[in-house]
């Protein structure tokens, strides 16, 4: 039960800070100048349709009132309305996560499964060729500006060698009509990883480079540990020791360090969308900002900072199921 | 995490094992310090490429401000703006493409203004070097007094201090950074004081964690009795003493928001035209990907140079201000 139990215990913890983000969201959105209805209705429209709108926005009443309907409407799913989409915001927002998460999750997908063996293959054969090679990699990984990552795959493979389209990202779920080319499900999902495949390692590779430190300098520690100078002197083969004994127990640092990375790669989809035109999260920021769509901007800051809190939590509760000291610890 | 070459780090005379490492360095200082980072050869280059960067950006801004372009100009930057002679997307010296053959005038080609790409990225250097820095300072300074009292005082003063800081944490950066420049102002100074803020929580829980470990220490227990003000056991025993791992990721933290400055230019916060800035250039180039891809080459590697620069010189002044990380 101490798993379940913890589990509970963190969705609870944020809460307060869900309602500390819709506060900066909303202070920060009630900053902006400019006036949304003038942007909606053109320059100089009647005043009769003037207050109208502002009615039934209600953008005319004051602050701290809009800031408690804000906040009760977040809490039964109403995140307001978009006025440049004119749809609900909580629409714009489940139509466009779907893109952002299946990016982001690919692009931890890609880093994690680069990273472990580059990490573990340095530790082991550490100031090494082999281990000089992997650090540059992680050196100029984190040096590296995502969108410009993006920029040069772009030239070279779908400019260049045309091996990769440079713009789009359907969804594998998406239905085969909606494809152009993708008559079968099978096929959806073909066009899918074809478009993913830059945009996940441009988004990925910061967290490639990251993640490799870390995995290095902590299979580096645990190879040095007690268990594993007592399993050499039993004599049990050196492959299995990193295996079995040293490679478990060093990744818990891994798993903080993916949490952490979690607030880059979110931030960075907002760029690798915008390189790869992709029409998720990012883009949809930017095009509120645009516009000044008050609620819209709220909604998808807000969501952003959600994303990051649950993949947080996830990570926590990962990290107490393989340590379950720390589940038990905080009762 | 360390980059550097291992031997000499170790084997520092003054070395004590059963300290933590800021009371190591407290003990053996600044001048300790350079030393040992001198000693590196990876952090010498880290020092080399950091230096080389600030000095092209003293350069720019001395010209921008005193000179009025009169360096520049003298080498290679050439003012005129007659439409007739502009040529556009020229590729680099020794290549050739549809606009024409690139010649020594322009070593790296034009952008699409026929503007010189080596000129604009001296320029762009001022930009990142300054608001890289600024951003730092900005996130340096408030997140040491945040964490500072925080750690000091504990109680209810450090748990508003420690959720506010967590909810400024919890939005991913960029998103904060662009919800805050769309607030207050889409310019530079705005930038730097976004980017500045989304530093601060790195900072204080650095700040905190050794706050809280140095408190219960015999000498502030001392200053505490002879009856020195709070305020200056903060100041003047608590914050020195945490100095090393500040310095450390004051360093790396300048290599990531040059990053995320030139993130925020790409998105178009930040300079705004014609101010030159490497993440603006890159932006600009997005057009003329096809025919002068070497427009979006070349910014990119000025921004990857800095970046890696500082993060070698922080992996170099971690590994020299904690000897016991590579043993």
């Amino acid at each position: 039960m101490g798993l379940l139990r913890y589990t509970l215990w963190r969705l609870a913890q944020a809460i307060p800070v869900l309602i500390g983000i819709i506060t900066i969201t909303f202070f920060l959105a009630n900053q902006i100048p400019g006036d949304p209805v003038e942007i909606m209705l053109g320059p100089s429209p009647a005043q009769e349709q003037v207050e109208a709108i502002r009615a039934r926005y209600g953008l005319d009443r004051p602050a701290y009132e809009r800031f408690l309907n804000y906040l009760s409407g977040v809490a039964t799913g109403d995140l307001g309305q978009s006025i440049y989409y004119d749809r609900p915001v909580l629409e714009m927002i489940l139509l466009r996560l779907p893109v952002t998460l299946y990016l982001t999750v690919s692009a931890f997908v890609f880093a994690i499964a680069t990273a472990i063996p580059l990490g573990v293959i340095s530790a082991k054969r550490r100031n090494k060729p082999a281990d000089h090679v992997s650090r540059i990699v992680s050196l100029v990984g984190v040096s590296t500006p995502s969108f410009w990552i993006g920029l040069m795959l772009i030239i070279v493979f779908a400019f260049y060698l045309g091996w990769f389209p440079a713009r789009g990202l359907p969804l594998p779920w998406e239905a085969p009509g909606d494809i152009r080319g993708a008559e079968t499900q099978f096929e959806v999902l073909r066009t899918s990883l074809h478009h993913l495949a830059m945009p996940m390692i441009a988004l990925g590779t910061l967290q490639m480079a990251q993640i490799t430190r870390i995995e290095r300098s902590s299979m580096v520690e645990s190879l040095q540990g007690e268990y594993v100078k007592l399993a050499r002197a039993y004599g049990v083969p050196e492959s299995t020791i990193v295996r079995k004994h040293a490679f478990q127990v060093a990744q818990l640092p891994v798993i903080t360090i993916i949490g952490l990375g979690l607030s880059t790669a979110l931030g960075g989809a907002v760029l690798t969308e915008t390189v790869f035109e992709i029409q998720g999260m990012g883009r949809l920021i930017i095009t509120a900002i645009n516009n000044q769509d008050y609620e819209l901007i709220m909604g998808t800051t807000f969501m952003f900072g959600v994303a990051f809190v649950v993949g947080v939590i996830i990570t926590d509760v990962a990290y107490a199921y393989i340590d379950p000291r720390v589940a038990y610890g905080d009762e | 995490m360390a980059t550097g070459t291992e031997p000499q780090t170790g084997a520092s005379p003054t070395k004590d094992d059963e300290s933590g490492a800021g009371e190591v360095e407290a003990r053996v200082g600044l001048r300790y310090t350079l030393r040992q980072v001198k000693r590196d050869t990876t952090a010498r280059i880290g020092i080399y490429t950091v230096g080389f960067v600030t000095l092209v950006a003293v350069l720019a801004s001395l010209d921008y401000y005193v000179f009025d372009y009169g360096i520049a100009e003298a080498i290679w930057y050439s003012p005129v703006q007659d439409p007739e002679q502009v040529r556009r997307l020229l590729p680099p010296v020794g290549m050739e493409n549809q606009y024409g053959q690139g010649t020594l005038e322009h070593p790296m080609g034009t952008d699409h203004r026929g503007r010189d790409i080596l000129g604009r990225l001296f320029y762009g250097t001022r930009i990142a070097i300054t608001v890289g820095f600024m951003a730092t300072v900005i996130g340096l300074v408030g997140g040491t007094l945040i964490g500072a009292v925080s750690g000091y005082y504990g109680g209810w003063i450090d748990d508003v201090l420690q959720r506010v800081t967590e909810t400024i944490y919890a939005i991913p950066f960029l998103v904060l950074v662009i919800a805050f420049m769309t607030a207050f102002g889409r310019d530079l100074s705005f930038a730097m004081i976004g980017v500045g803020i989304t530093s601060v929580p790195v900072f204080n829980r650095l700040i905190r964690s050794r706050v809280v470990s140095v408190r219960e220490e015999d000498y502030i227990e001392a200053a505490r009795a002879a009856g020195v003000k709070d305020r200056n056991i903060i100041l003047r025993h608590v914050i020195p003493n945490s100095f090393a791992p500040v310095l450390v990721q004051a360093t790396l933290q300048i290599g990531v928001s040059i990053l995320i400055v030139a993130g925020l230019s790409f998105l178009g916060f930040g300079a705004q035209p014609p101010t030159p800035s490497w993440g603006q250039m890159l932006s600009a180039s997005r057009n003329y990907m096809l025919p002068a891809p070497t427009f979006s080459l070349f910014p990119g590697i000025a921004i990857l140079i800095t970046v890696i620069g500082f993060n070698i010189l922080g992996d170099g002044l971690q590994d020299a201000l904690d000897p016991r990380i590579n043993n």
